[in-house]
């Protein structure tokens, strides 16, 4: 299972970037429509960044990937590649993990980066860090070693299907960095552009760092991320303030006529649910008939078409059509794939429900998509008390469960895994999804993740998605990408799987932008 | 004239607890209750003024009352194939980026709108004025407490405060009614001490409290009626200011619940589509617009009604 | 003499006893909104509920309110707002980063409003033109009944998108006339109406009758009417800035404390809230008392 190298430089020879590459002394341009041409500041805008420690993250990741690296990242298709070890195995048995780690990658500050450098930040995060994706990855692992300077061994207490994806998100950071034993408050990485000045909510300035391991890249003189949450990301990028920016998809519409914009998207999707109140359901929403019924009202083409126009895909699965853990037999069966409204109402009477006599507590973030639904749900004569709160706002109320319903969305993730993880029990963070406690349920998604067998694996997983749907904890209305606008003046940028604008086969290191 | 006045005889009472800013805030309540003091000449053009103004407001009243037998749509109902269209034979003024019908949101909204804007504006009354005269009639002591609130209170930014007190209690009318009449309590309260230290050196009030009223009858008896018109000026401009306000408050993500159909709301909520569907906003913004207009003409003829100095001057204009 | 001294000393108590009271008005509102900094990682990096306990108690935020209020008001007195629970940085050092910004922005539309609001009633009611009493009158209902983030849009589009004059990023033109013009609706108008009684005074009517041109007029005689009334509105507009500069940093991305207390305020982070709020406040309540002196300094009336 051993990754060839070799084809991440015949990538990088097809984007027309290695010839120079190759000979890092000669001058760019052989031909000048082809060659990168070095210089400029990228100005860049999607996510936050929460913290200078990229081990301390809180999931606004689409940033630090400027300047750290980790030794794995997930390729444009989903599937894992070596980012910073060359290659890595995997024993039959599924325990042992054994990395490779490429030549010639240095910190920021000069040093190469060597096998005990990786093995500390792998403790780091075991021991200090709390929170966080990796947190229950990190109490499977028995052990990490080095036998040599160029090998790293990560030995797992029982079988960890997710594990390569989630290391991803393990960045390799110098221990010399300042905070180390803290918290890290300027990180030495490997990445392709160093940690500048941090100014939080505001913006980082990322020098380009000239001893980067990948041939002649960066290009960029530097990249300027744009930090600010509340901004007018199409106004910026209509005006040129802006290089790359995610922007929501009704105004990235708008964006693409202006003619020096193009709109792309993360090759990861968003998916839009309506999730009941599991732990503490209140009849008759405790009744899985009920439910099923109150989906019946929801349009799902129409909801998605009001989300996201043609590109918006509704289905019943946790991920989009293309992806390996979708599965067209159970999507073409999809019973809510049309709304019925006479259905609904039948199914409600027959339940004994009167909607008038009802109000449905009904929880969301402050966006317009739930307000699509809350109205779609009006229809069966029940009457609704939406209220639309911010992230902590709706996170705190949720996690009181006096609601019935809520219309949320979550995006991109390095793994599968990460979004079956938050229908288990004793889950991370599990309010969005009305905090389901199915020990049938754990049973089937534990035997997914120690499975080693990618089939076998997938069979698993959707197992267990039957029972999530049976159940009605949560209902899938649909996916819909992020959208990213890009100028035309970027060159070498395509968007990625997850929010990461830095990877193994593209990304921001080989971007540059086109001088008039 | 009626400030050299007030001042000619605050003066002397200025020896107590706060010395450096009665002066002030008379002049910035008086500043802030922007009381036109029309010449004779425009006596007349004033008067049309009110007219058209109370015309308006009782036009926004009255839809506000009957708005659902007006309104042609559920100002709730979605039709989300026609987003962001403009007026036309099925939608009069057009639709929002939800497929509502913005006639009957403006229609709807007014009532919910006007509520907004009343219960702000009487929160804030109550908080302002009626504390600050209930206080300032006890005594000193108790004018000091509520007083001292109350700078506290204007000392602090108006929106923040809001937001965070938003943000503690939850979304909602409630909250968003309490968080604007807190914010605009201190410019009720300054008017209401401005125009109480005034009356109160008067000799006739002096007179009544020798005569052995009691401090609050002779407020309510001799001093209110006297303090009402400055108080209801104050009032013709909070309105709006509320109604806007909750607009911005909408903007930052923390109006009220996202199905009433507020003005504010429906501004702050267009402002994202404001290129490709203009009349979206423009729409409740020329009503705000309206309204505001029309109160202030409305309080600027009420408060010449109610100010006795005025009613002096006009009956030896008209002498 | 001594009464001076003693009304000085009250004025400084009392503006002590503002200080504290919003201090502990912040502090207290703060800790009753829902959801803190630690529900923040929960909802983005999944914790359970063990390991929440744990964080709270290594932040401090399992303290009773009372220990915490000390703990924190003792720093806060010497300069140390504490550390960002999001960011792990020195809240003084994201004021640092935050003040110059809204201090220019707020500074410059004062200028700008009080400008404006003097040069346009001191016109209107030295020409007696309608027109420009009308004026007066306009500026003075956009500044109510408009929100200046509805006019800010508005601008975006009209002065960046369609014209490209200015940027949307940074640009400090915009925010500073939009907000200006609010500033000079709100003094404007009962600046109008003082000057307009003050030209049909007497020694105004002498100074025009002894030939004084209607500059020299307009500058001695007028002006010194209307800066005391501008000044005391200013108390009321100043306020009113910290609002309105957040909507401008909003729009017109500009760093500055508005939006550093929004995002805070979204973020939960308590310390970060607190310390802007407070500065945000004493710093008006400083520019009050300093604004009363000067307007006790050019209002004859009150230096009695």
């Amino acid at each position: 299972m051993k990754s060839p190298s070799l084809t991440l430089d015949r990538r990088q020879l097809m984007l027309g970037a290695a010839t120079a590459s190759l000979v890092a002394v000669m001058p760019v341009s052989l031909s000048a429509q082809e060659a990168a041409s070095r210089g400029g500041v990228l100005r860049y805008a999607t996510l936050g960044l929460d913290t200078s420690d990229p081990h301390r993250h809180t999931g606004s990741i689409a940033v630090q990937q400027l300047y750290v690296e980790a030794l794995t990242s997930i390729g444009p298709d989903g599937r894992v590649e070596p980012f910073l070890a060359e290659g890595y195995e995997v024993s039959d048995d599924g325990l042992t993990y054994t990395f490779a780690l490429r030549d010639g990658v240095t910190f920021h500050n000069g040093d190469p980066v060597t096998a005990e450098d990786v093995v500390a930040n792998v403790e780091r995060v075991r021991t200090n860090v709390k929170g966080g994706w990796l947190a229950s990855a990190m109490k499977l692992v028995d052990g990490v070693n080095a036998p040599d300077d160029r090998t790293v061994v990560i030995a797992m207490k029982e079988p960890y299907a997710p594990l390569a994806n989630l290391l991803s998100e393990l960045w390799i950071v110098s221990p010399k960095s300042d905070g180390w034993n803290e918290t890290i408050t300027t990180p030495i990485g490997t990445g392709p552009f160093v940690f500048g000045e941090w100014k939080p909510q505001i913006s980082l300035y990322a020098p380009a760092y000239k001893g980067y391991w990948r041939g002649d890249m960066p290009y960029l003189d530097a990249v300027e991320a744009n930090l600010r949450e509340d901004l007018d990301k199409s106004g910026a990028m209509r005006v040129g303030d802006l290089h790359i920016a995610s922007v929501p998809r009704d105004e990235a519409r708008q964006l693409a006529k202006s003619g020096d914009i193009h709109v792309s998207q993360l090759k990861d999707s968003t998916w839009y649910f309506v999730s009941f109140n599991n732990r503490k359901p209140r009849p008759p929403f405790d009744d899985p008939r009920v439910r099923e019924a109150i989906m019946y009202a929801v349009d799902k083409q129409a909801f998605m078409n009001f989300l996201a126009g043609d590109d918006g895909v509704v289905t019943n699965q946790l991920v989009m059509p293309g992806h390996v853990y979708f599965d067209q037999g159970l999507h073409d069966a999809d019973k809510h794939a049309k709304p019925d409204l006479e259905k609904a109402k039948a199914m409600l009477a027959e339940a004994g429900v009167k909607p008038e006599e009802i109000t449905i507590e009904f929880l969301s973030w402050q966006e317009n998509y739930p307000q699509v639904v809350v109205q779609m749900v009006r229809q069966l004569g029940f009457k609704v008390n939406h209220v639309a709160l911010d992230d902590l706002g709706a996170q705190n109320r949720l996690g009181q469960y006096d609601w019935d319903m809520n219309a949320m969305a979550s995006g991109p993730r390095a793994d599968i895994f990460l979004r079956f993880v938050r229908l288990m029990s004793n889950g991370p963070n599990p309010v969005l999804w009305g905090g389901v406690q199915d020990p049938e349920l754990d049973a089937i998604v534990e035997k997914a993740v120690a499975e080693t067998d990618e089939a076998k694996r997938k069979a698993l997983y959707l197992k267990a998605w039957d029972r999530v749907m049976d159940n009605y904890y949560t209902v899938v209305l649909g996916h819909a990408a992020n959208t990213i606008a890009i100028r035309e003046e970027v060159q070498g940028y395509e968007p990625g799987f997850t929010w990461s604008p830095n990877w193994a086969t593209g990304g921001i290191a080989q971007t540059w932008l086109k001088q008039d | 004239m009626a400030f050299a006045h007030a001042h000619g005889s605050a003066g002397p009472q200025r020896s107590g607890v706060a010395v450096v800013a009665p002066v002030k805030d008379d002049r910035e309540a008086r500043a802030a209750s922007e009381p036109v003091s029309d010449p004779r000449g425009q006596r007349r053009a004033s008067a049309l003024g009110a007219l058209v103004g109370g015309a308006i407001v009782a036009l926004i009243a009255l839809a506000a009352v009957c708005a659902p037998l007006i309104a042609p749509h559920d100002p709730l109902a979605q039709d989300l194939l026609s987003l962001n269209q403009g007026p036309s034979a099925a939608h009069l003024l057009g639709t929002d980026h939800l497929g509502r019908d913005v006639f009957s949101r403006l229609v709807m909204g007014a009532r919910v709108t006007l509520l907004v804007g009343l219960g702000g504006t009487c929160v804030a009354f109550v908080l302002g004025a009626v504390c600050g005269l209930t206080a300032l009639a006890l005594g000193r002591i108790p004018e000091a407490i509520v007083f001292g609130a109350i700078d506290v209170v204007r000392a602090m930014p108006g929106i923040l405060l809001a937001l965070l007190l938003i943000v503690a209690i939850g979304a909602g009318t409630g909250p968003v009614l309490l968080a604007l009449g807190l914010s605009y309590a201190p410019h009720f309260a300054y008017v209401a001490r401005a125009a109480y230290k005034r009356e109160a050196a008067q000799d006739y009030v002096r007179a009544a409290g020798l005569f052995g009223g009691g401090r609050l009858h002779v407020l309510s008896l001799h001093i209110l009626p006297n303090v009402m018109g400055g108080l209801i000026t104050q009032g013709a401009i909070i309105l709006p200011r509320c109604i806007v306000t909750e607009s911005v408050l909408s903007f930052l993500g923390l109006g009220s619940s996202p199905d009433a159909p507020t003005w504010g709301r429906m501004v702050s909520d267009a402002s994202r589509y404001l290129e490709i569907a203009p009349h979206a906003i423009l729409i409740p913004v020329l009503a705000l617009i309206a309204l505001t207009v029309s109160l202030l003409l409305v309080g600027d003829a009420v408060r010449a009604h109610l100010d006795p100095l005025r009613r002096v001057q006009a009956a030896k204009g008209a002498a | 003499m001594g009464a001076r001294l003693a009304g000085t000393g009250l004025g400084v108590a009392r503006l002590l006893f503002q200080a504290a009271g919003i201090v502990v008005l912040v502090f207290f509102l703060c800790r009753v909104v829902p959801g803190d900094a630690v529900d923040r990682m929960t909802l983005e990096g999944g914790l359970t509920l063990a390991q929440e306990a744990a964080l709270r108690a290594e932040m401090g935020l399992d303290r009773s309110l009372p220990v915490q209020f000390v703990d924190w008001a003792g720093g806060a007195l010497h300069g140390d707002f504490g550390t960002s629970l999001r960011y792990h940085r020195p809240v003084s050092d994201m004021l640092a980063t935050a003040l110059p910004s809204t201090l220019k922005l707020a500074g410059f539309s004062f200028l700008v409003g009080i400008g404006l609001a003097i040069g346009l009633a001191v016109a209107a009611a030295m020409s007696g033109s309608r027109w420009l009493a009308g004026l007066v009158n306009f500026v003075n209902v956009w500044s109510i009944a408009l929100p200046t983030f509805c006019v800010g849009v508005i601008a975006i589009l009209i002065f960046s998108i369609w014209l490209g004059w200015l940027p949307v990023i940074g640009g400090l033109l915009m925010p500073v006339l939009i907000l200006g013009m609010d500033n000079a609706g709100q003094i404007g108008k009962p600046l109008f109406e003082e000057l307009r009684e003050a030209t049909t005074s007497a020694h105004v009517r002498t100074a025009h009758a002894k030939g004084l041109g209607p500059v020299r007029v307009a500058l001695f005689h007028l002006l010194p009417t209307a800066l005391p009334v501008a000044l005391a509105m200013s108390g009321l507009v100043l306020a009113g800035l910290v609002a309105g500069t957040l909507t401008m940093e909003i729009l017109f991305g500009l760093p500055g404390l508005g939006s550093l207390m929004l995002n805070a305020i979204h973020g939960r982070d308590y310390p970060v809230v607190q310390a802007a709020i407070t500065v945000a406040a004493v710093g008006l309540v400083l520019i009050n008392a300093l604004m009363d002196i000067v307007h006790r300094a050019v209002d004859p009336r009150l230096s009695r």
